[in-house]
């Protein structure tokens, strides 16, 4: 496969990931504001922190007009990960390698690329209907995912786009995380109530509740953001899924793997599969999480070094 | 929660939007048709007043579908096209705007009778061109006979130098063309001009068959029209029988300029549909007087290059030293013969519209055959005579730049202003070689749907047509172009026109 192409194909999954989960951490803290509980106030600071381009002080004066919020994160093209550029980005990429992809994905890309572009969801937006215009957006994100899965051949294109999404998808609960750990400490107590953005944002809230009986919600919330391998946006469920479409990319393009890269990814690996939630914590949680994602960059930039080079 | 279908979104937009912008009252296809006004010249469907056999089932169908249905799917269509991502790119201003590019749902007919008679002048006309290609980068017979006047070929900006001497795989230079002919006020079709370097359109002509399957199956299926969508197949088989390299499968590419193109819809799908790599030149590299492209598994060489770029982009080495999109040292590798190039590079000698004028000439010369299609009368102005005959009758002539395309740099004289003619007769004075002329033909007209009306419009006809090591194949069909505004006679998409699905019928 052409490096350029399996650039592509990686980006785009990167990019429509991406934009799956802005869809997600908008709707909880649409909804979530809506609440007058006791942490509404933190509502909007994630999504502004990872998905606008407001500097600190236009981030505290549009804190409590949604309004304006969903205007910016969804469509400002001066916002460079509004989900309008976000979306120009996914389908560019996917138009410059249509020749791997179906015709069903592509129309796929295209239709969200065109939809997000349209005079009718700013109308929709203007005329406060902001829920449905997120959860149209998202249902056709899912969509997207769907249709990839039951119509993309399985081969190299699959592999990278695979790739690209769990890197992606890794890397989001790690900020994720990290957002919702900086607005408070965990040295002290948490309930649940305190948890509800993260766990909604990551579509893990029922998950928990099912799952997890004992009383300290932060250790809970660790382990399953981390460490529990049965919840699909865990970072060790991301790490797994990485670990298999790379070892199919390095098998079909260089079985020797002169670079290594198979060694660097084992080493992300095993630092989460054979962690444990008291030892994370003895580290310090944001100290964990910020070493993990450096070592993801640098994992990311050698496999661009060895498969994406072509300029 | 809203849950839009997949599918059947395209048809959702389509009925949001109003039906009736001028027809308030439910007209039916009769009153429609008892409106139509055929335009003075030929018209397709209408024999004066009686509509010609080919188009009854049409005109039948049409009448019983009604005149709301007929105003949706022309909505449909243009969402169909849309959603497809069937654009092509208009440039203003630095800024690149997608277009679709509009398509008329009546299909343009052709008798089979009709079609042999074009079918048959194609291959002629292409046969000698090739041999002339052949002849021009050899030993230049048709020059020494003074056939073709030296000089005419020397100051062709598309000859060559370069390639002369260049074998080519089975001495084939035209794989692909797009030989634009249209109909006379007689009814006789006329080569109107030859497209022999990198013809753009077919993808086109696939897409409107593929929608007017989706609109009118039922109007489709009960008329016999001839196939047309092994276009990518034959071109597939044309591209692999060229590789120089006797492998089982050799590597063919598309290689484009990149999104940025106008007519960069057509290159993926081409690739789709052919299932070769789309590459651009960033892709490529040449090392050791053989071409590779660079892919996560090393370096890969590539035996055949379809490429959508103009010769002088194609070698900075050569050609354009700024130019990014080429490939460096590709000539010297064509050269060797470790790779085919399709079309071949040169080929620009042959369409000059200036040796356009010499291709009936050719035939004769090549062939020994009388040409079965016949030029448009050409006027060529270095002649005083010719000159001074198309000075004094402006107003009946098109003057067309013998390097311009898309309806660039013309002059049609019944509508231009005085400024406008002293202007080009300036210009003709001063640079005779770089202008013909060519009297103002009327071409035949259509019924189009516009503005909830059927009107009629000028059209031409594009056939595409693949020559391989076997043979000449023509696609039955071709792409029918549209003058969508009201008695203008220029069909280029980047002037505004529109297509129609060609419907070859026996």
């Amino acid at each position: 496969m052409l490096s350029r192409s399996a650039d592509s194909l990686f980006w785009l999954n990167r990019y429509i990931e991406r934009a799956e989960g802005l869809l997600r951490t908008l709707h909880t803290s649409y909804v979530l504001s809506l609440d007058k509980g006791p942490y509404v106030n933190d509502s909007w600071t994630t999504i502004l922190d990872i998905f606008s381009g407001f500097s600190d002080d236009e981030k505290r004066r549009v804190e409590t007009t949604s309004a304006i919020i969903v205007e910016h994160i969804l469509l400002d093209p001066s916002n460079p990960n509004s989900l309008r550029n976000i979306l120009t980005r996914a389908r560019e990429n996917a138009r410059s390698m249509q020749d791997h992809l179906t015709k069903e994905v592509w129309e796929q890309v295209n239709f969200m690329y065109h939809r997000i572009n349209s005079n009718s969801i700013d109308a929709q937006l203007t005329s406060g209907n902001e829920i449905a215009v997120i959860e149209s957006v998202l249902t056709n994100c899912l969509l997207y995912t769907g249709i990839l899965e039951s119509t993309m051949f399985r081969g190299m294109s699959w592999d990278f786009m695979n790739l690209g999404k769990y890197i992606e998808r890794c890397l989001l609960s790690i900020d994720l995380m990290e957002k919702q750990i900086t607005i408070n400490d965990l040295s002290e107590e948490k309930d649940i109530l305190y948890w509800r953005h993260l766990l909604f944002s990551l579509s893990g809230y029922e998950f928990h509740l099912k799952n997890y009986r004992s009383q300290d919600a932060n250790q809970n919330v660790v382990h399953q953001v981390l460490l529990n391998d049965l919840f699909p946006r865990s970072v060790l469920y991301c790490l797994q899924h990485i670990d298999t479409y790379l070892g199919n990319i390095v098998q079909a393009n260089d079985p020797a793997d002169p670079t290594g890269l198979l060694r660097q990814f084992g080493r992300i690996k095993s630092s989460v599969a054979f962690a444990d939630e008291h030892m994370i914590r003895q580290t310090g949680v944001p100290q964990y999480l910020s070493r993990l994602r450096s070592d993801l960059y640098a994992f990311s930039s050698t496999l661009g070094q060895t498969y994406f080079s072509y300029a | 929660m809203e849950r839009p279908t997949y599918r059947l979104f395209v048809l959702q937009i389509a009925e949001q939007q109003p039906i009736f912008y001028f027809n308030p009252i439910n007209m039916s296809i009769r009153e429609l048709l008892n409106d139509y006004t055929p335009a003075q010249g030929w018209d397709e469907m209408f024999d004066g007043s009686s509509v010609r056999p080919a188009y009854q089932p049409v005109m039948d169908r049409l009448a019983a579908m009604g005149f709301d249905a007929i105003q949706k799917y022309h909505a449909q269509a243009g969402e169909l096209f849309m959603s497809q991502g069937v654009t092509f790119t208009v440039y203003s201003e630095d800024e690149g705007i997608e277009r679709i590019f509009p398509f008329d749902i009546i299909p343009r007919i052709i008798t089979g009778t009709e079609w042999a008679q074009v079918e048959a002048g194609i291959r002629q006309r292409l046969k000698a061109l090739n041999k002339f290609l052949h002849d021009i980068y050899h030993e230049q017979h048709i020059l020494r006979d003074n056939i073709i006047p030296a000089w005419l070929i020397a100051s062709c900006p598309h000859y060559t130098r370069e390639v002369h001497g260049i074998n080519v795989p089975h001495d084939l230079y035209v794989h692909i063309s797009g030989i634009d002919l249209i109909r006379g006020e007689d009814g006789r079709f006329y080569i109107l001009e030859d497209n022999l370097r990198t013809p753009s359109g077919v993808s086109y002509m696939l897409g409107n068959r593929e929608v007017t399957k989706r609109l009118f199956s039922n109007l489709i299926n009960t008329n016999p029209v001839r196939m047309i969508n092994n276009y990518p197949l034959l071109l597939h088989s044309i591209l692999l029988s060229l590789s120089p390299r006797n492998v089982r499968q050799p590597m063919a590419v598309i290689l484009t300029p990149g999104v940025f193109n106008s007519a960069y819809y057509e290159h993926t799908f081409l690739a789709r549909q052919m299932g070769i790599p789309l590459v651009e030149g960033r892709d490529l590299v040449v090392s050791n007087h053989k071409v590779f492209m660079k892919t996560t598994r090393g370096l890969e060489q590539v035996d055949v290059i379809y490429r959508r770029i103009d010769d002088e982009f194609l070698d900075p080495i050569s050609f354009k030293p700024d130019s990014i999109l080429g490939v460096a040292g590709l000539l010297g590798v064509y050269r060797k013969g470790n790779v085919a190039i399709v079309n071949a590079m040169g080929n620009g000698v042959a369409d000059d519209k200036a040796v356009y004028a010499y291709v009936p000439d050719m035939i004769r010369y090549y062939l020994n055959e009388e040409p079965i299609l016949p030029n448009v009368p050409t006027y060529l102005l270095h002649d005083p005579e010719h000159r001074a005959h198309v000075f004094q009758n402006m107003e009946k002539m098109v003057i067309k730049g013998t390097n311009q395309s898309g309806g660039y740099g013309m002059l049609m004289g019944n509508k231009a202003s005085q400024e406008e003619i002293d202007l080009f007769k300036k210009k003709i004075t001063d640079n005779p070689r770089e202008f013909i002329a060519q009297p103002i033909i009327r071409l035949s007209t259509v019924p189009c749907f516009l503005d909830g009306k059927l009107t009629p419009r000028h059209v031409d006809l594009r056939p595409y047509a693949l020559c391989g090591p076997s043979g000449i194949e023509i696609v039955p069909g071709g792409l029918t172009r549209v003058a969508l505004k009201e008695g203008s006679l220029v069909v280029n998409s980047s002037q505004g026109g529109g297509s129609k699905d060609t419907w070859i019928i026996d």
